[in-house]
């Protein structure tokens, strides 16, 4: 082998030795960003637009929270900025958060007739919190009402929990099919 | 100099494969569902283009090129909401985005709803099985691995029947039994009632069945069809049986009220008496429902509870109650209610106790089912029905468009026709646990439950506390407390059965009381029969009164 083509291959081996710890390093800085919210990178702009959060209060009710959140003009991006924000948990005073520490939007899709489909994972349970019925329609209609009050191309809601369409969320609710906001629960 | 402009390319090249290869890797996901799919369909063999959407649900196919395959007719309505499916003499009416079709005169929920997609209306494989399959005897075998649909017929099943005719205080009840459920059609025609096979053959019992029976006069089996010949004013209920499959028909002689001449579509009539009253303890098994603070189950207390109620109903009155669950048990939503449907129950109960996020809400509300109005099917159904109860409703008998239009949503009236007794019923409840208690007013309700749906009867559920209140957890605890709680709910059951026996015969066609009946009021509730409730748009729970 002459002097130059071992160079060569030498050089080679370095590009590849170097370029794979890039990118291993890059891998793990933005990776689990990207698995752990199935979130899209999307170049489109981006504006810090007002939205009306619906957490659960003491009462068996929702209330609405304010909330600056940066979203990009697609429809799916504010539903998935929405739910990841109740999912973070209420902000101010008397208001609780939907689910235990580690509910996570494992998926989404906004259908052409409006049908939000949000999956959402736990991996600690393969069924939702059990609860009486008061405490699961917060939790529901919090999602819901969240997603279609503040999204306007979202019209109803498929709820789905590890992946899976449920006949009920925690016993009571038919969640079989699309739910429609309800209004009845917003406290005065 | 040559060397350096080597080590130099091979430098920039280190550098920018990461960069290409970390680009690579940001481009946006796929979107998780519906996506489109390079799926296929085959019909005996042979491919056919039918567009398919695989959906989180499961796959959906398009209808219009499958039904022009398989020999169906399709047609849309005017305003495009509904469409019709003809599959030989059977018509199936399809809502879009609504999980319930008929299929003739029988409503079927489907566990995700025909939707508008690629190339027309689109139908999950239930749907497929549940027309083609059990009107022509199709099978529908679905590979999720390389996403094909393959369609075949199935041969033609023979299967022998057994007949049996028990004549029992004026109530002739006809039992047919199978080996396995068959295929098969119910016609009902004055004076007769045919069970027509659809894909399956019968071998008709040896000798033929002689029957002597004051109501029935004859019944006659032969391949395709079943035929009970009934006597002049006698008038049949079917229903079915499970394990062995049995069709049941009770026969009995139709009341002497005189039918005024009515639209096609009548409304089923109202309870003439309260015997069967169904009550379902909440949860049970695995399914725990609620947990107070101390670690109370809910699924323990409602069935203690309803035990409770039910020895004190039988104790009361003379009605038989029936627990949908005596143990502590995992029960199925829909088999709590088809235990009511199969005893032929005169009112639903399910008993459940509350909890909500935080520890303040606390009190007893009831709920009776919610249709979802968003489809404006059912929210016309809903208005077309209480224009009939003012009495000004569309008449059916002279304007087909409005005959037409309660044809369609037959669905929808499979559910609500009972929503106006169960929202008296519920009323009823509530004023008891609100005056005989002093719990906090939570009122009453309507929601979507699972629990609630598919009840042939008036039906409610009653949240009795909350046990994520600790005070009401401590109550509810406390057998004498309990023992109040069941009193309250005996006194409403008492007193709706004797609303419902006092009432004044209603008409053929099952209207609501006549104008003028002097019925026992409700608390706050007028003496005349409450409207039909308009189901709300989001189906959900309406504010406390």
């Amino acid at each position: 082998m002459s002097r130059r083509a071992a160079g060569f291959v030498l050089g080679f081996a370095l590009a590849l030795l170097i370029g794979g710890g890039l990118w291993w390093w890059l891998g793990e800085r933005g990776g689990s960003r990207v698995r752990g919210t199935a979130q899209t990178v999307s170049n489109e702009p981006r504006e810090k637009r007002e939205f009306d959060l619906y957490f659960p209060t003491d009462g068996g009710r929702l209330r609405a929270e304010r909330r600056e959140l940066e979203v990009a003009e697609a429809p799916k991006d504010r539903i998935r900025k929405v739910v990841e924000a109740l999912l973070g948990g209420p902000k101010g005073d008397g208001l609780y958060a939907l689910f235990p520490e580690g509910v996570t939007l494992g998926g989404l899709q906004l259908g052409a007739d409006g049908t939000a489909y949000v999956d959402l994972r736990w991996a600690e349970k393969e069924e939702p919190p059990a609860s009486g019925s008061s405490e699961e329609m917060q939790r529901v209609y919090s999602l819901v009402n969240s997603i279609v009050f503040n999204v306007p191309q979202a019209r109803r809601v498929v709820l789905l929990w590890n992946g899976a369409q449920t006949l009920t969320f925690a016993g009571h609710l038919d969640t079989s099919r699309p739910l429609l906001p309800e209004r009845s629960l917003l406290a005065p | 100099m040559k060397d350096r402009r080597f080590w130099a390319s091979l430098a920039l090249f280190s550098l920018l494969l990461p960069v290409l290869v970390a680009a690579q890797g940001e481009r946006p996901q796929a979107p998780p569902a519906p996506a489109p799919s390079r799926s296929s369909v085959t019909l005996e063999g042979r491919e056919i283009p039918v567009p398919v959407t695989i959906t989180p649900g499961g796959p959906l196919f398009g209808l219009s090129p499958l039904a022009a395959e398989m020999g169906a007719g399709l047609t849309s309505d005017e305003a495009g909401e509904s469409l019709t499916l003809k599959i030989d003499q059977t018509e199936v009416v399809i809502g879009i985005g609504s999980s319930i079709i008929t299929i003739g005169d029988q409503i079927v929920s489907l566990s995700q709803p025909p939707v508008q997609g690629e190339g027309g209306i689109q139908v999950p494989i239930e749907f497929l099985r549940k027309t083609f399959g059990d009107l022509q005897g199709y099978s529908f075998d679905w590979r999720p691995d390389v996403s094909r649909l393959a369609i075949a017929r199935r041969g033609a099943r023979e299967m022998q029947v057994a007949l049996d005719v028990v004549h029992l205080q004026g109530v002739t009840t006809v039992v047919l039994q199978f080996p396995e459920a068959p295929r098969y059609h119910v016609k009902e025609e004055p004076g007769a009632v045919e069970v027509q096979m659809l894909a399956d053959r019968l071998t008709p019992p040896a000798p033929p069945p002689a029957v002597a029976d004051p109501l029935v006069q004859s019944v006659t089996i032969n391949p395709q069809q079943i035929r009970l010949q009934l006597v002049p004013g006698a008038e049949v209920e079917s229903y079915v049986l499970e394990n062995p499959f049995r069709l049941v028909f009770d026969v009995h002689r139709a009341a002497a009220v005189e039918t005024a001449p009515g639209p096609a579509f009548t409304r089923p009539a109202l309870p003439a008496g309260i015997r069967t009253i169904v009550i379902d303890p909440g949860h049970g098994g695995r399914e725990t429902g609620a947990i107070g603070p101390s670690g109370v189950a809910e699924k323990e207390l409602t069935l203690q509870l309803a035990r409770e109620l039910a020895s004190r109903l039988e104790q009361r009155m003379s009605v038989r109650a029936v627990l949908t669950r005596s143990e502590d048990v995992v029960l199925p939503h829909d088999t709590r209610t088809a235990i009511a449907n199969q005893n032929k129950a005169d009112l639903f109960v399910s008993i459940h106790l509350n909890s909500s996020l935080g520890s303040g809400a606390h009190g007893a509300e009831t709920y009776f089912l919610s249709t979802e109005a968003s489809d404006s099917r059912a929210a016309r159904s809903a208005d077309a029905e209480n224009l009939d109860l003012a009495g000004d409703g569309p008449d059916a008998a002279s304007d087909p468009a409005a005959a037409q239009d309660l044809q369609l949503i037959l669905w929808d009236l499979a559910q609500t026709h009972h929503l106006s007794e169960s929202q008296r019923f519920a009323n009823m409840i509530q004023g008891e646990l609100n005056e005989t208690l002093q719990l906090r007013d939570r009122g009453v309700k309507q929601a979507p439950f699972r629990v609630l749906m598919g009840a042939a009867m008036p039906a409610v559920l009653v949240e009795l506390g909350f046990l994520s209140n600790p005070d009401e957890e401590k109550k509810l605890q406390d057998p004498a407390y309990r023992s109040d709680l069941v009193d309250a709910l005996a006194r409403a059951i008492g007193r709706y059965k004797a609303l419902v026996e006092n009432r004044e015969p209603a008409a053929g066609t099952g209207a609501a009381t006549p104008p003028g009946a002097q019925l026992p009021s409700p608390p706050s509730q007028p003496a005349r029969p409450a409207p039909r409730p308009t189901p709300r748009p989001g189906g959900g729970a309406g504010a406390p009164p």
